[in-house]
This record gives structure tokens, sequence and C-alpha cells, in this order.
């Protein structure tokens, strides 16, 4: 009874309601932010008193959140590229390999993701400082790429797991080469878990904070790093404005990815 | 080297199908062990051999107590999540999904959306003077400003926020999972809803919420921005005491020995994690 949805009673509005109540605990701060980004008050007072774009124009003409927002973007697509292309050839030996340990290295390719990521943000730091990578491009990329690879494997040895090998296996009877057979049939087939994998590894990159405080130098500055650097000394509505292109941007990938899901899957 | 690896074919020695692992294991090998473990070595080393940054961690007041808040901060942020995010499973598990699909784009747009803009909201919001405090004393419910933010209140509320699609979503398979018949035989059989729901649904519903609260237990731990943003100086996480104990006080050996500690803590509850969530996997086979 308590599992069925048309006979729970009294019991279905209680737990409606109380749904209800988490889904707007859950949206509100987002359209919130959103809404106060539009406010023309400087102190954030709620409701505005008046309706302005000058934030979003204040914003747009500081090149310094320009700057970040396009290091953000360079640094997540070399990121994402890297660890798509690295765990596609990963994820086929693990989902097909005939190897002993072949857990453990799974396991071991997907620790970044549990690994506290403060740990690794001061080791990657301590190392780069003493290789002579802290505070450029290449050390940025390479520290997400690490934490960007489980994103990447996850979803593309899910996809392989659920390819029937056999068809791979056809094409190469049917005279293609191995290589042939896998670009032509098997890296088709598995397109959705390499699009999963290329949205989620930008992502870890495009969000990542704690990595990129300590690798951040003041030439070389993320969009995460200059909204930490600007909510520790107040809290300017030009972060609101900034923080609501990045609801927009999350709600377009959103729907792309639906979108393409449904078109791939077809 | 492409071809070399998408062909099965072993070469250089190496086991049939290993070799397309090798770009990311030298990847992760470079740039994540050796740092992580050359960051572990100098917890006994710097700023000379020994084990006195470890003696220093347990010995002072100041860490013990971080690491006391960071526990106490952890426990109540799973608790309050495994009770916020049940209900909501329950209702997600059995309701039409027209109705329920509303409900999961709303989590994963909240899941989905930048760290810091969701924390930032949060900061607005339980200031002094934000949005919370005002409606309540225009209610006439306080007369004074609630202390929401730079608190243990402001700390949970944010850490709930972001956590409790981690508990939700997994919970939600769990119910799915359990037959509705259980439930109705109870009712047959005479349980009142409360029997059947302390007597069966919990019952079976316990793995799942064991396993997320464990993930949002160990998640928690190591959380850096929300609570260094929500929380006040007097009860600092361990996270951000590590990262500032590094930037600021420039004490590498200490750092490390925190850090160590941390990820000691970290990977022993992830195996336990590992272990619930097999066991699982096992009886529902059987």
């Amino acid at each position: 009874m308590l599992l069925d949805y048309d006979r729970l009673g009294w019991l279905r509005a209680a737990l409606a309601g109380f749904t209800a109540l988490v889904a707007a605990f859950l949206l509100l701060p987002v359209i919130f932010i959103v809404l106060l980004s539009f406010g023309s008050s400087r102190w954030l007072a709620f409701p505005p008193p008046g309706w302005t774009l000058k934030w979003y124009q204040e914003l747009l003409a500081d090149p310094a959140w320009i700057g970040a927002a396009l290091t953000s973007a360079k640094i997540a697509a070399m990121a994402a590229i890297l660890a798509v292309l690295i765990g596609l050839l990963a994820s086929f030996s693990l989902v097909r390999g005939e190897f002993r340990g072949r857990q453990i290295l799974r396991g071991l390719l997907l620790t970044p993701m549990v690994l506290p990521v403060v740990v690794f943000a001061i080791a990657i730091y301590a190392f780069f400082l003493r290789i002579g990578l802290a505070g450029t491009t290449i050390g940025f990329v390479m520290a997400h790429t690490i934490l960007a690879l489980p994103f990447a494997i996850i979803p593309i040895t899910a996809a392989l797991e659920g390819f029937d090998k056999s068809i791979e296996d056809a094409a190469i009877v049917c005279g293609a080469s191995p290589l042939q057979a896998r670009l032509r049939i098997t890296l088709p087939s598995i397109r959705i878990g390499i699009f999963s994998a290329a949205i989620f590894s930008f992502l870890a990159s495009w969000d990542e904070v704690v990595v990129a405080i300590f690798m951040a130098s003041p030439t070389l500055q993320t969009l995460p790093v200059k909204i930490w650097g600007s909510l520790r000394a107040d809290l300017s509505p030009v972060v609101a404005a900034a923080s609501s292109l990045l609801v927009g941007l999350t709600l377009c990938l959103m729907i792309v990815t639906a979108l393409l899901r449904r078109k791939l899957s077809r | 080297m492409t071809a070399n690896a998408f062909t099965r074919q072993s070469f250089a020695g190496l086991p049939a199908g290993s070799g397309g692992a090798l770009p990311a294991l030298t990847l992760v090998g470079l740039f994540f062990i050796v740092p992580v473990v050359a960051l572990l070595l100098r917890s006994v080393t710097d700023p000379e051999p020994g084990l006195q940054n470890y003696a220093a961690l347990f010995g002072s007041g100041t860490y013990v107590r971080v690491f006391l808040n960071t526990f106490l901060v952890a426990a109540v942020v799973t608790a309050v999540t495994i009770v916020v995010a049940f209900p909501v499973a329950w209702m997600l598990a059995i309701m039409p999904p027209a109705l329920g699909s509303i409900v999961f784009g709303i989590i994963l747009l909240s899941m989905w959306t930048n760290l810091l803009t969701r924390t930032y909201a949060w900061m607005v919001l339980l200031q002094r003077t934000g949005v919370i405090n005002r409606t309540l004393m225009g209610l006439g419910i306080i007369h004074e400003p609630l202390p929401l933010i730079n608190n243990l209140t402001g700390v949970t509320i944010g850490m709930v926020y972001i956590m409790l699609p981690f508990m939700i979503l997994p919970l939600v398979g769990t119910l799915r999972a359990i037959d509705p018949m259980t439930l109705r035989a109870a009712a047959l059989c005479g349980a009142s809803p409360l029997q059947a729901f302390r007597r069966i649904l919990l019952p079976l519903s316990l793995p799942g919420i064991a396993a997320g609260g464990l993930m949002v237990f160990v998640m928690s731990l190591g959380y850096f921005v929300t609570p260094a943003l929500l929380g006040g100086t007097s009860n600092m996480m361990l996270a951000e005491m590590i990262a500032q104990t590094v930037q600021s006080l420039l004490n590498w050996g200490l750092g490390s020995a925190a850090a160590f500690v941390l990820l000691v803590v970290t990977m022993v509850l992830y195996a336990i994690q590992l272990r619930m969530v097999g066991a699982r996997r096992l009886a529902g086979g059987l």
C-alpha cells in the first residue's frame, strides 16, 4: 500500500506537499540569483527597488571577467578533449582487456573522483611548484584532466558494456580492418556515452574551484577563481550577473543534452 | 600508437588489451599518484624526519577541535539530508512519470548549477539583512535578525542544499526496486501503515539509505568551498584548515599530515561503502 500511488490516501498529500517544498527549496536560490541580477540595488535588496541591466553592462565591460571566462573555456575544452581521448582508449582496455588487475586499474583511474579535492589540490600544487608548472596553462589543463578523467571513463565504459561486440566482429569478418571496424562501427554506436563524457568532463573543469584557487596566478585566472575572489571581497551584484549567465549556460547544456540524447538514441 | 592501442594484440610484452590504458595510467601516475605520495612523505620529512607533525596535529586543542567540528558538521548534514531526501525519493519512486520528470528536472538543474553560484545565493539569502531575516521580521515572528551565516546553521543549510541530489537520486533507485506487493501483503495481514513503514519499507530501503548517507558523509568531510564561505572562523572545517595551513602559513609539513588524515578517513569509509553496495548487489542477485 505504501508504494501504491493511488492507494496512499492522506499520506500522498503529505508526501506530495513535502516534495513540492523541497523542489522549491532546490529551485528558489537559482531563481533568486537571476532576479537579483536585474535588480537595481547595489546592496542586493529584495524585492529590488527597480530593474536594470547595469550589472551585466559592468560585467561585460570588465576585461578581467571576460578574460577569466575565456581562460576557463580554453582550459575546460582542452581538459575535456584530453580526458575523452585518453578515457576512450582506457575504456576499451577496462571493458575488453583480459589481464589481471583490471578491476584495480579501474578503481585507480576513478580515485581522483573520491579523493577530497583539497588533498589533490595541495599535492599537485606542491608538485607543480617543484617542476615549474605552477600557474601555467599546461599545469592547469593536466590537473583538470586528472579530475575530469573519471567523468569521461564512467559513461564511455557504460556505453561500451552495452554494445554488442559481435557487431564489430561481423564487420571484421566482412573485410574491415580492426581499426576500421572500431572507428566506423563501434564509435558511432557508443556516441551517446562519448557525448556525455565530453559534457561531464568539460563541466568538471569549468566548475572546478579548489585546484584552481591554488593553481591560479595574477595572470592566469579561471572564472570560478574570479568569482571566489569577488565573494571574499564583497557580495557585488556583478557576481549575480555572472552567476545568472552560468545558470543560463547550465540550462542550455541541459536542453541540448536532452535533445541530442533523444535524437541520437533514435 | 593509436593503431596499436586500438588493436587487441599485445605489444612490448604487455598483457592482451591493456595497451589502451597506458596513456591514462601514465597521466594518473605522473600527475596524481606521484604528487599525492610526495605530499604524504612530506608529512613525515618536513621540516625534519619524524612524526612531529602528527604530534602537533593531535596534541593541539585547536586542531583537535577542527577534527571534531568537521565530523560534527558532516554528521549533522548527513542526518538532515537523509530525513529530507527520504520522503522526496519515496514520492518520486511512485508518482506518475509526467509529474516526476518536473521534480527530476529541478533536482538536475540545482545539481548542475555552478557550485559557487549556489553558495553565493545562500550567502545573500542568509545574511543579516537577507530575504529570510527580513521576511521573518516582517511577519513579526522574530524581532532581531537571526544569525544564519558564518556559523553551523549556515554551513548546514548550504551543504544540505548541495548534498540533497546525491541522496535523493540513488534512493529513488532503491525504493523503485522494492516490490509493492510486499507492502500490500503487509496491509492485507493487518499491519497499520506505521507498522508497514517501520517493519517493511524502512528496513528494505536501509541499504540505500546507508550507502547514500555514507557517500554524503564522506563528501561533506572533505568539502572546502561551502564551509569556507558560509561557515565562521570559530568552526572551521578540515579542508579549509589544510588549505590555510599550506597557503597562508606555508606550513607544508602540518598541512600534509592533516591531508593524510583526511585521505585515510575518506578511503576507509569509501571502502566500507563499496563493500556495502557490493553486498547489496549480491543480495539483489539472489
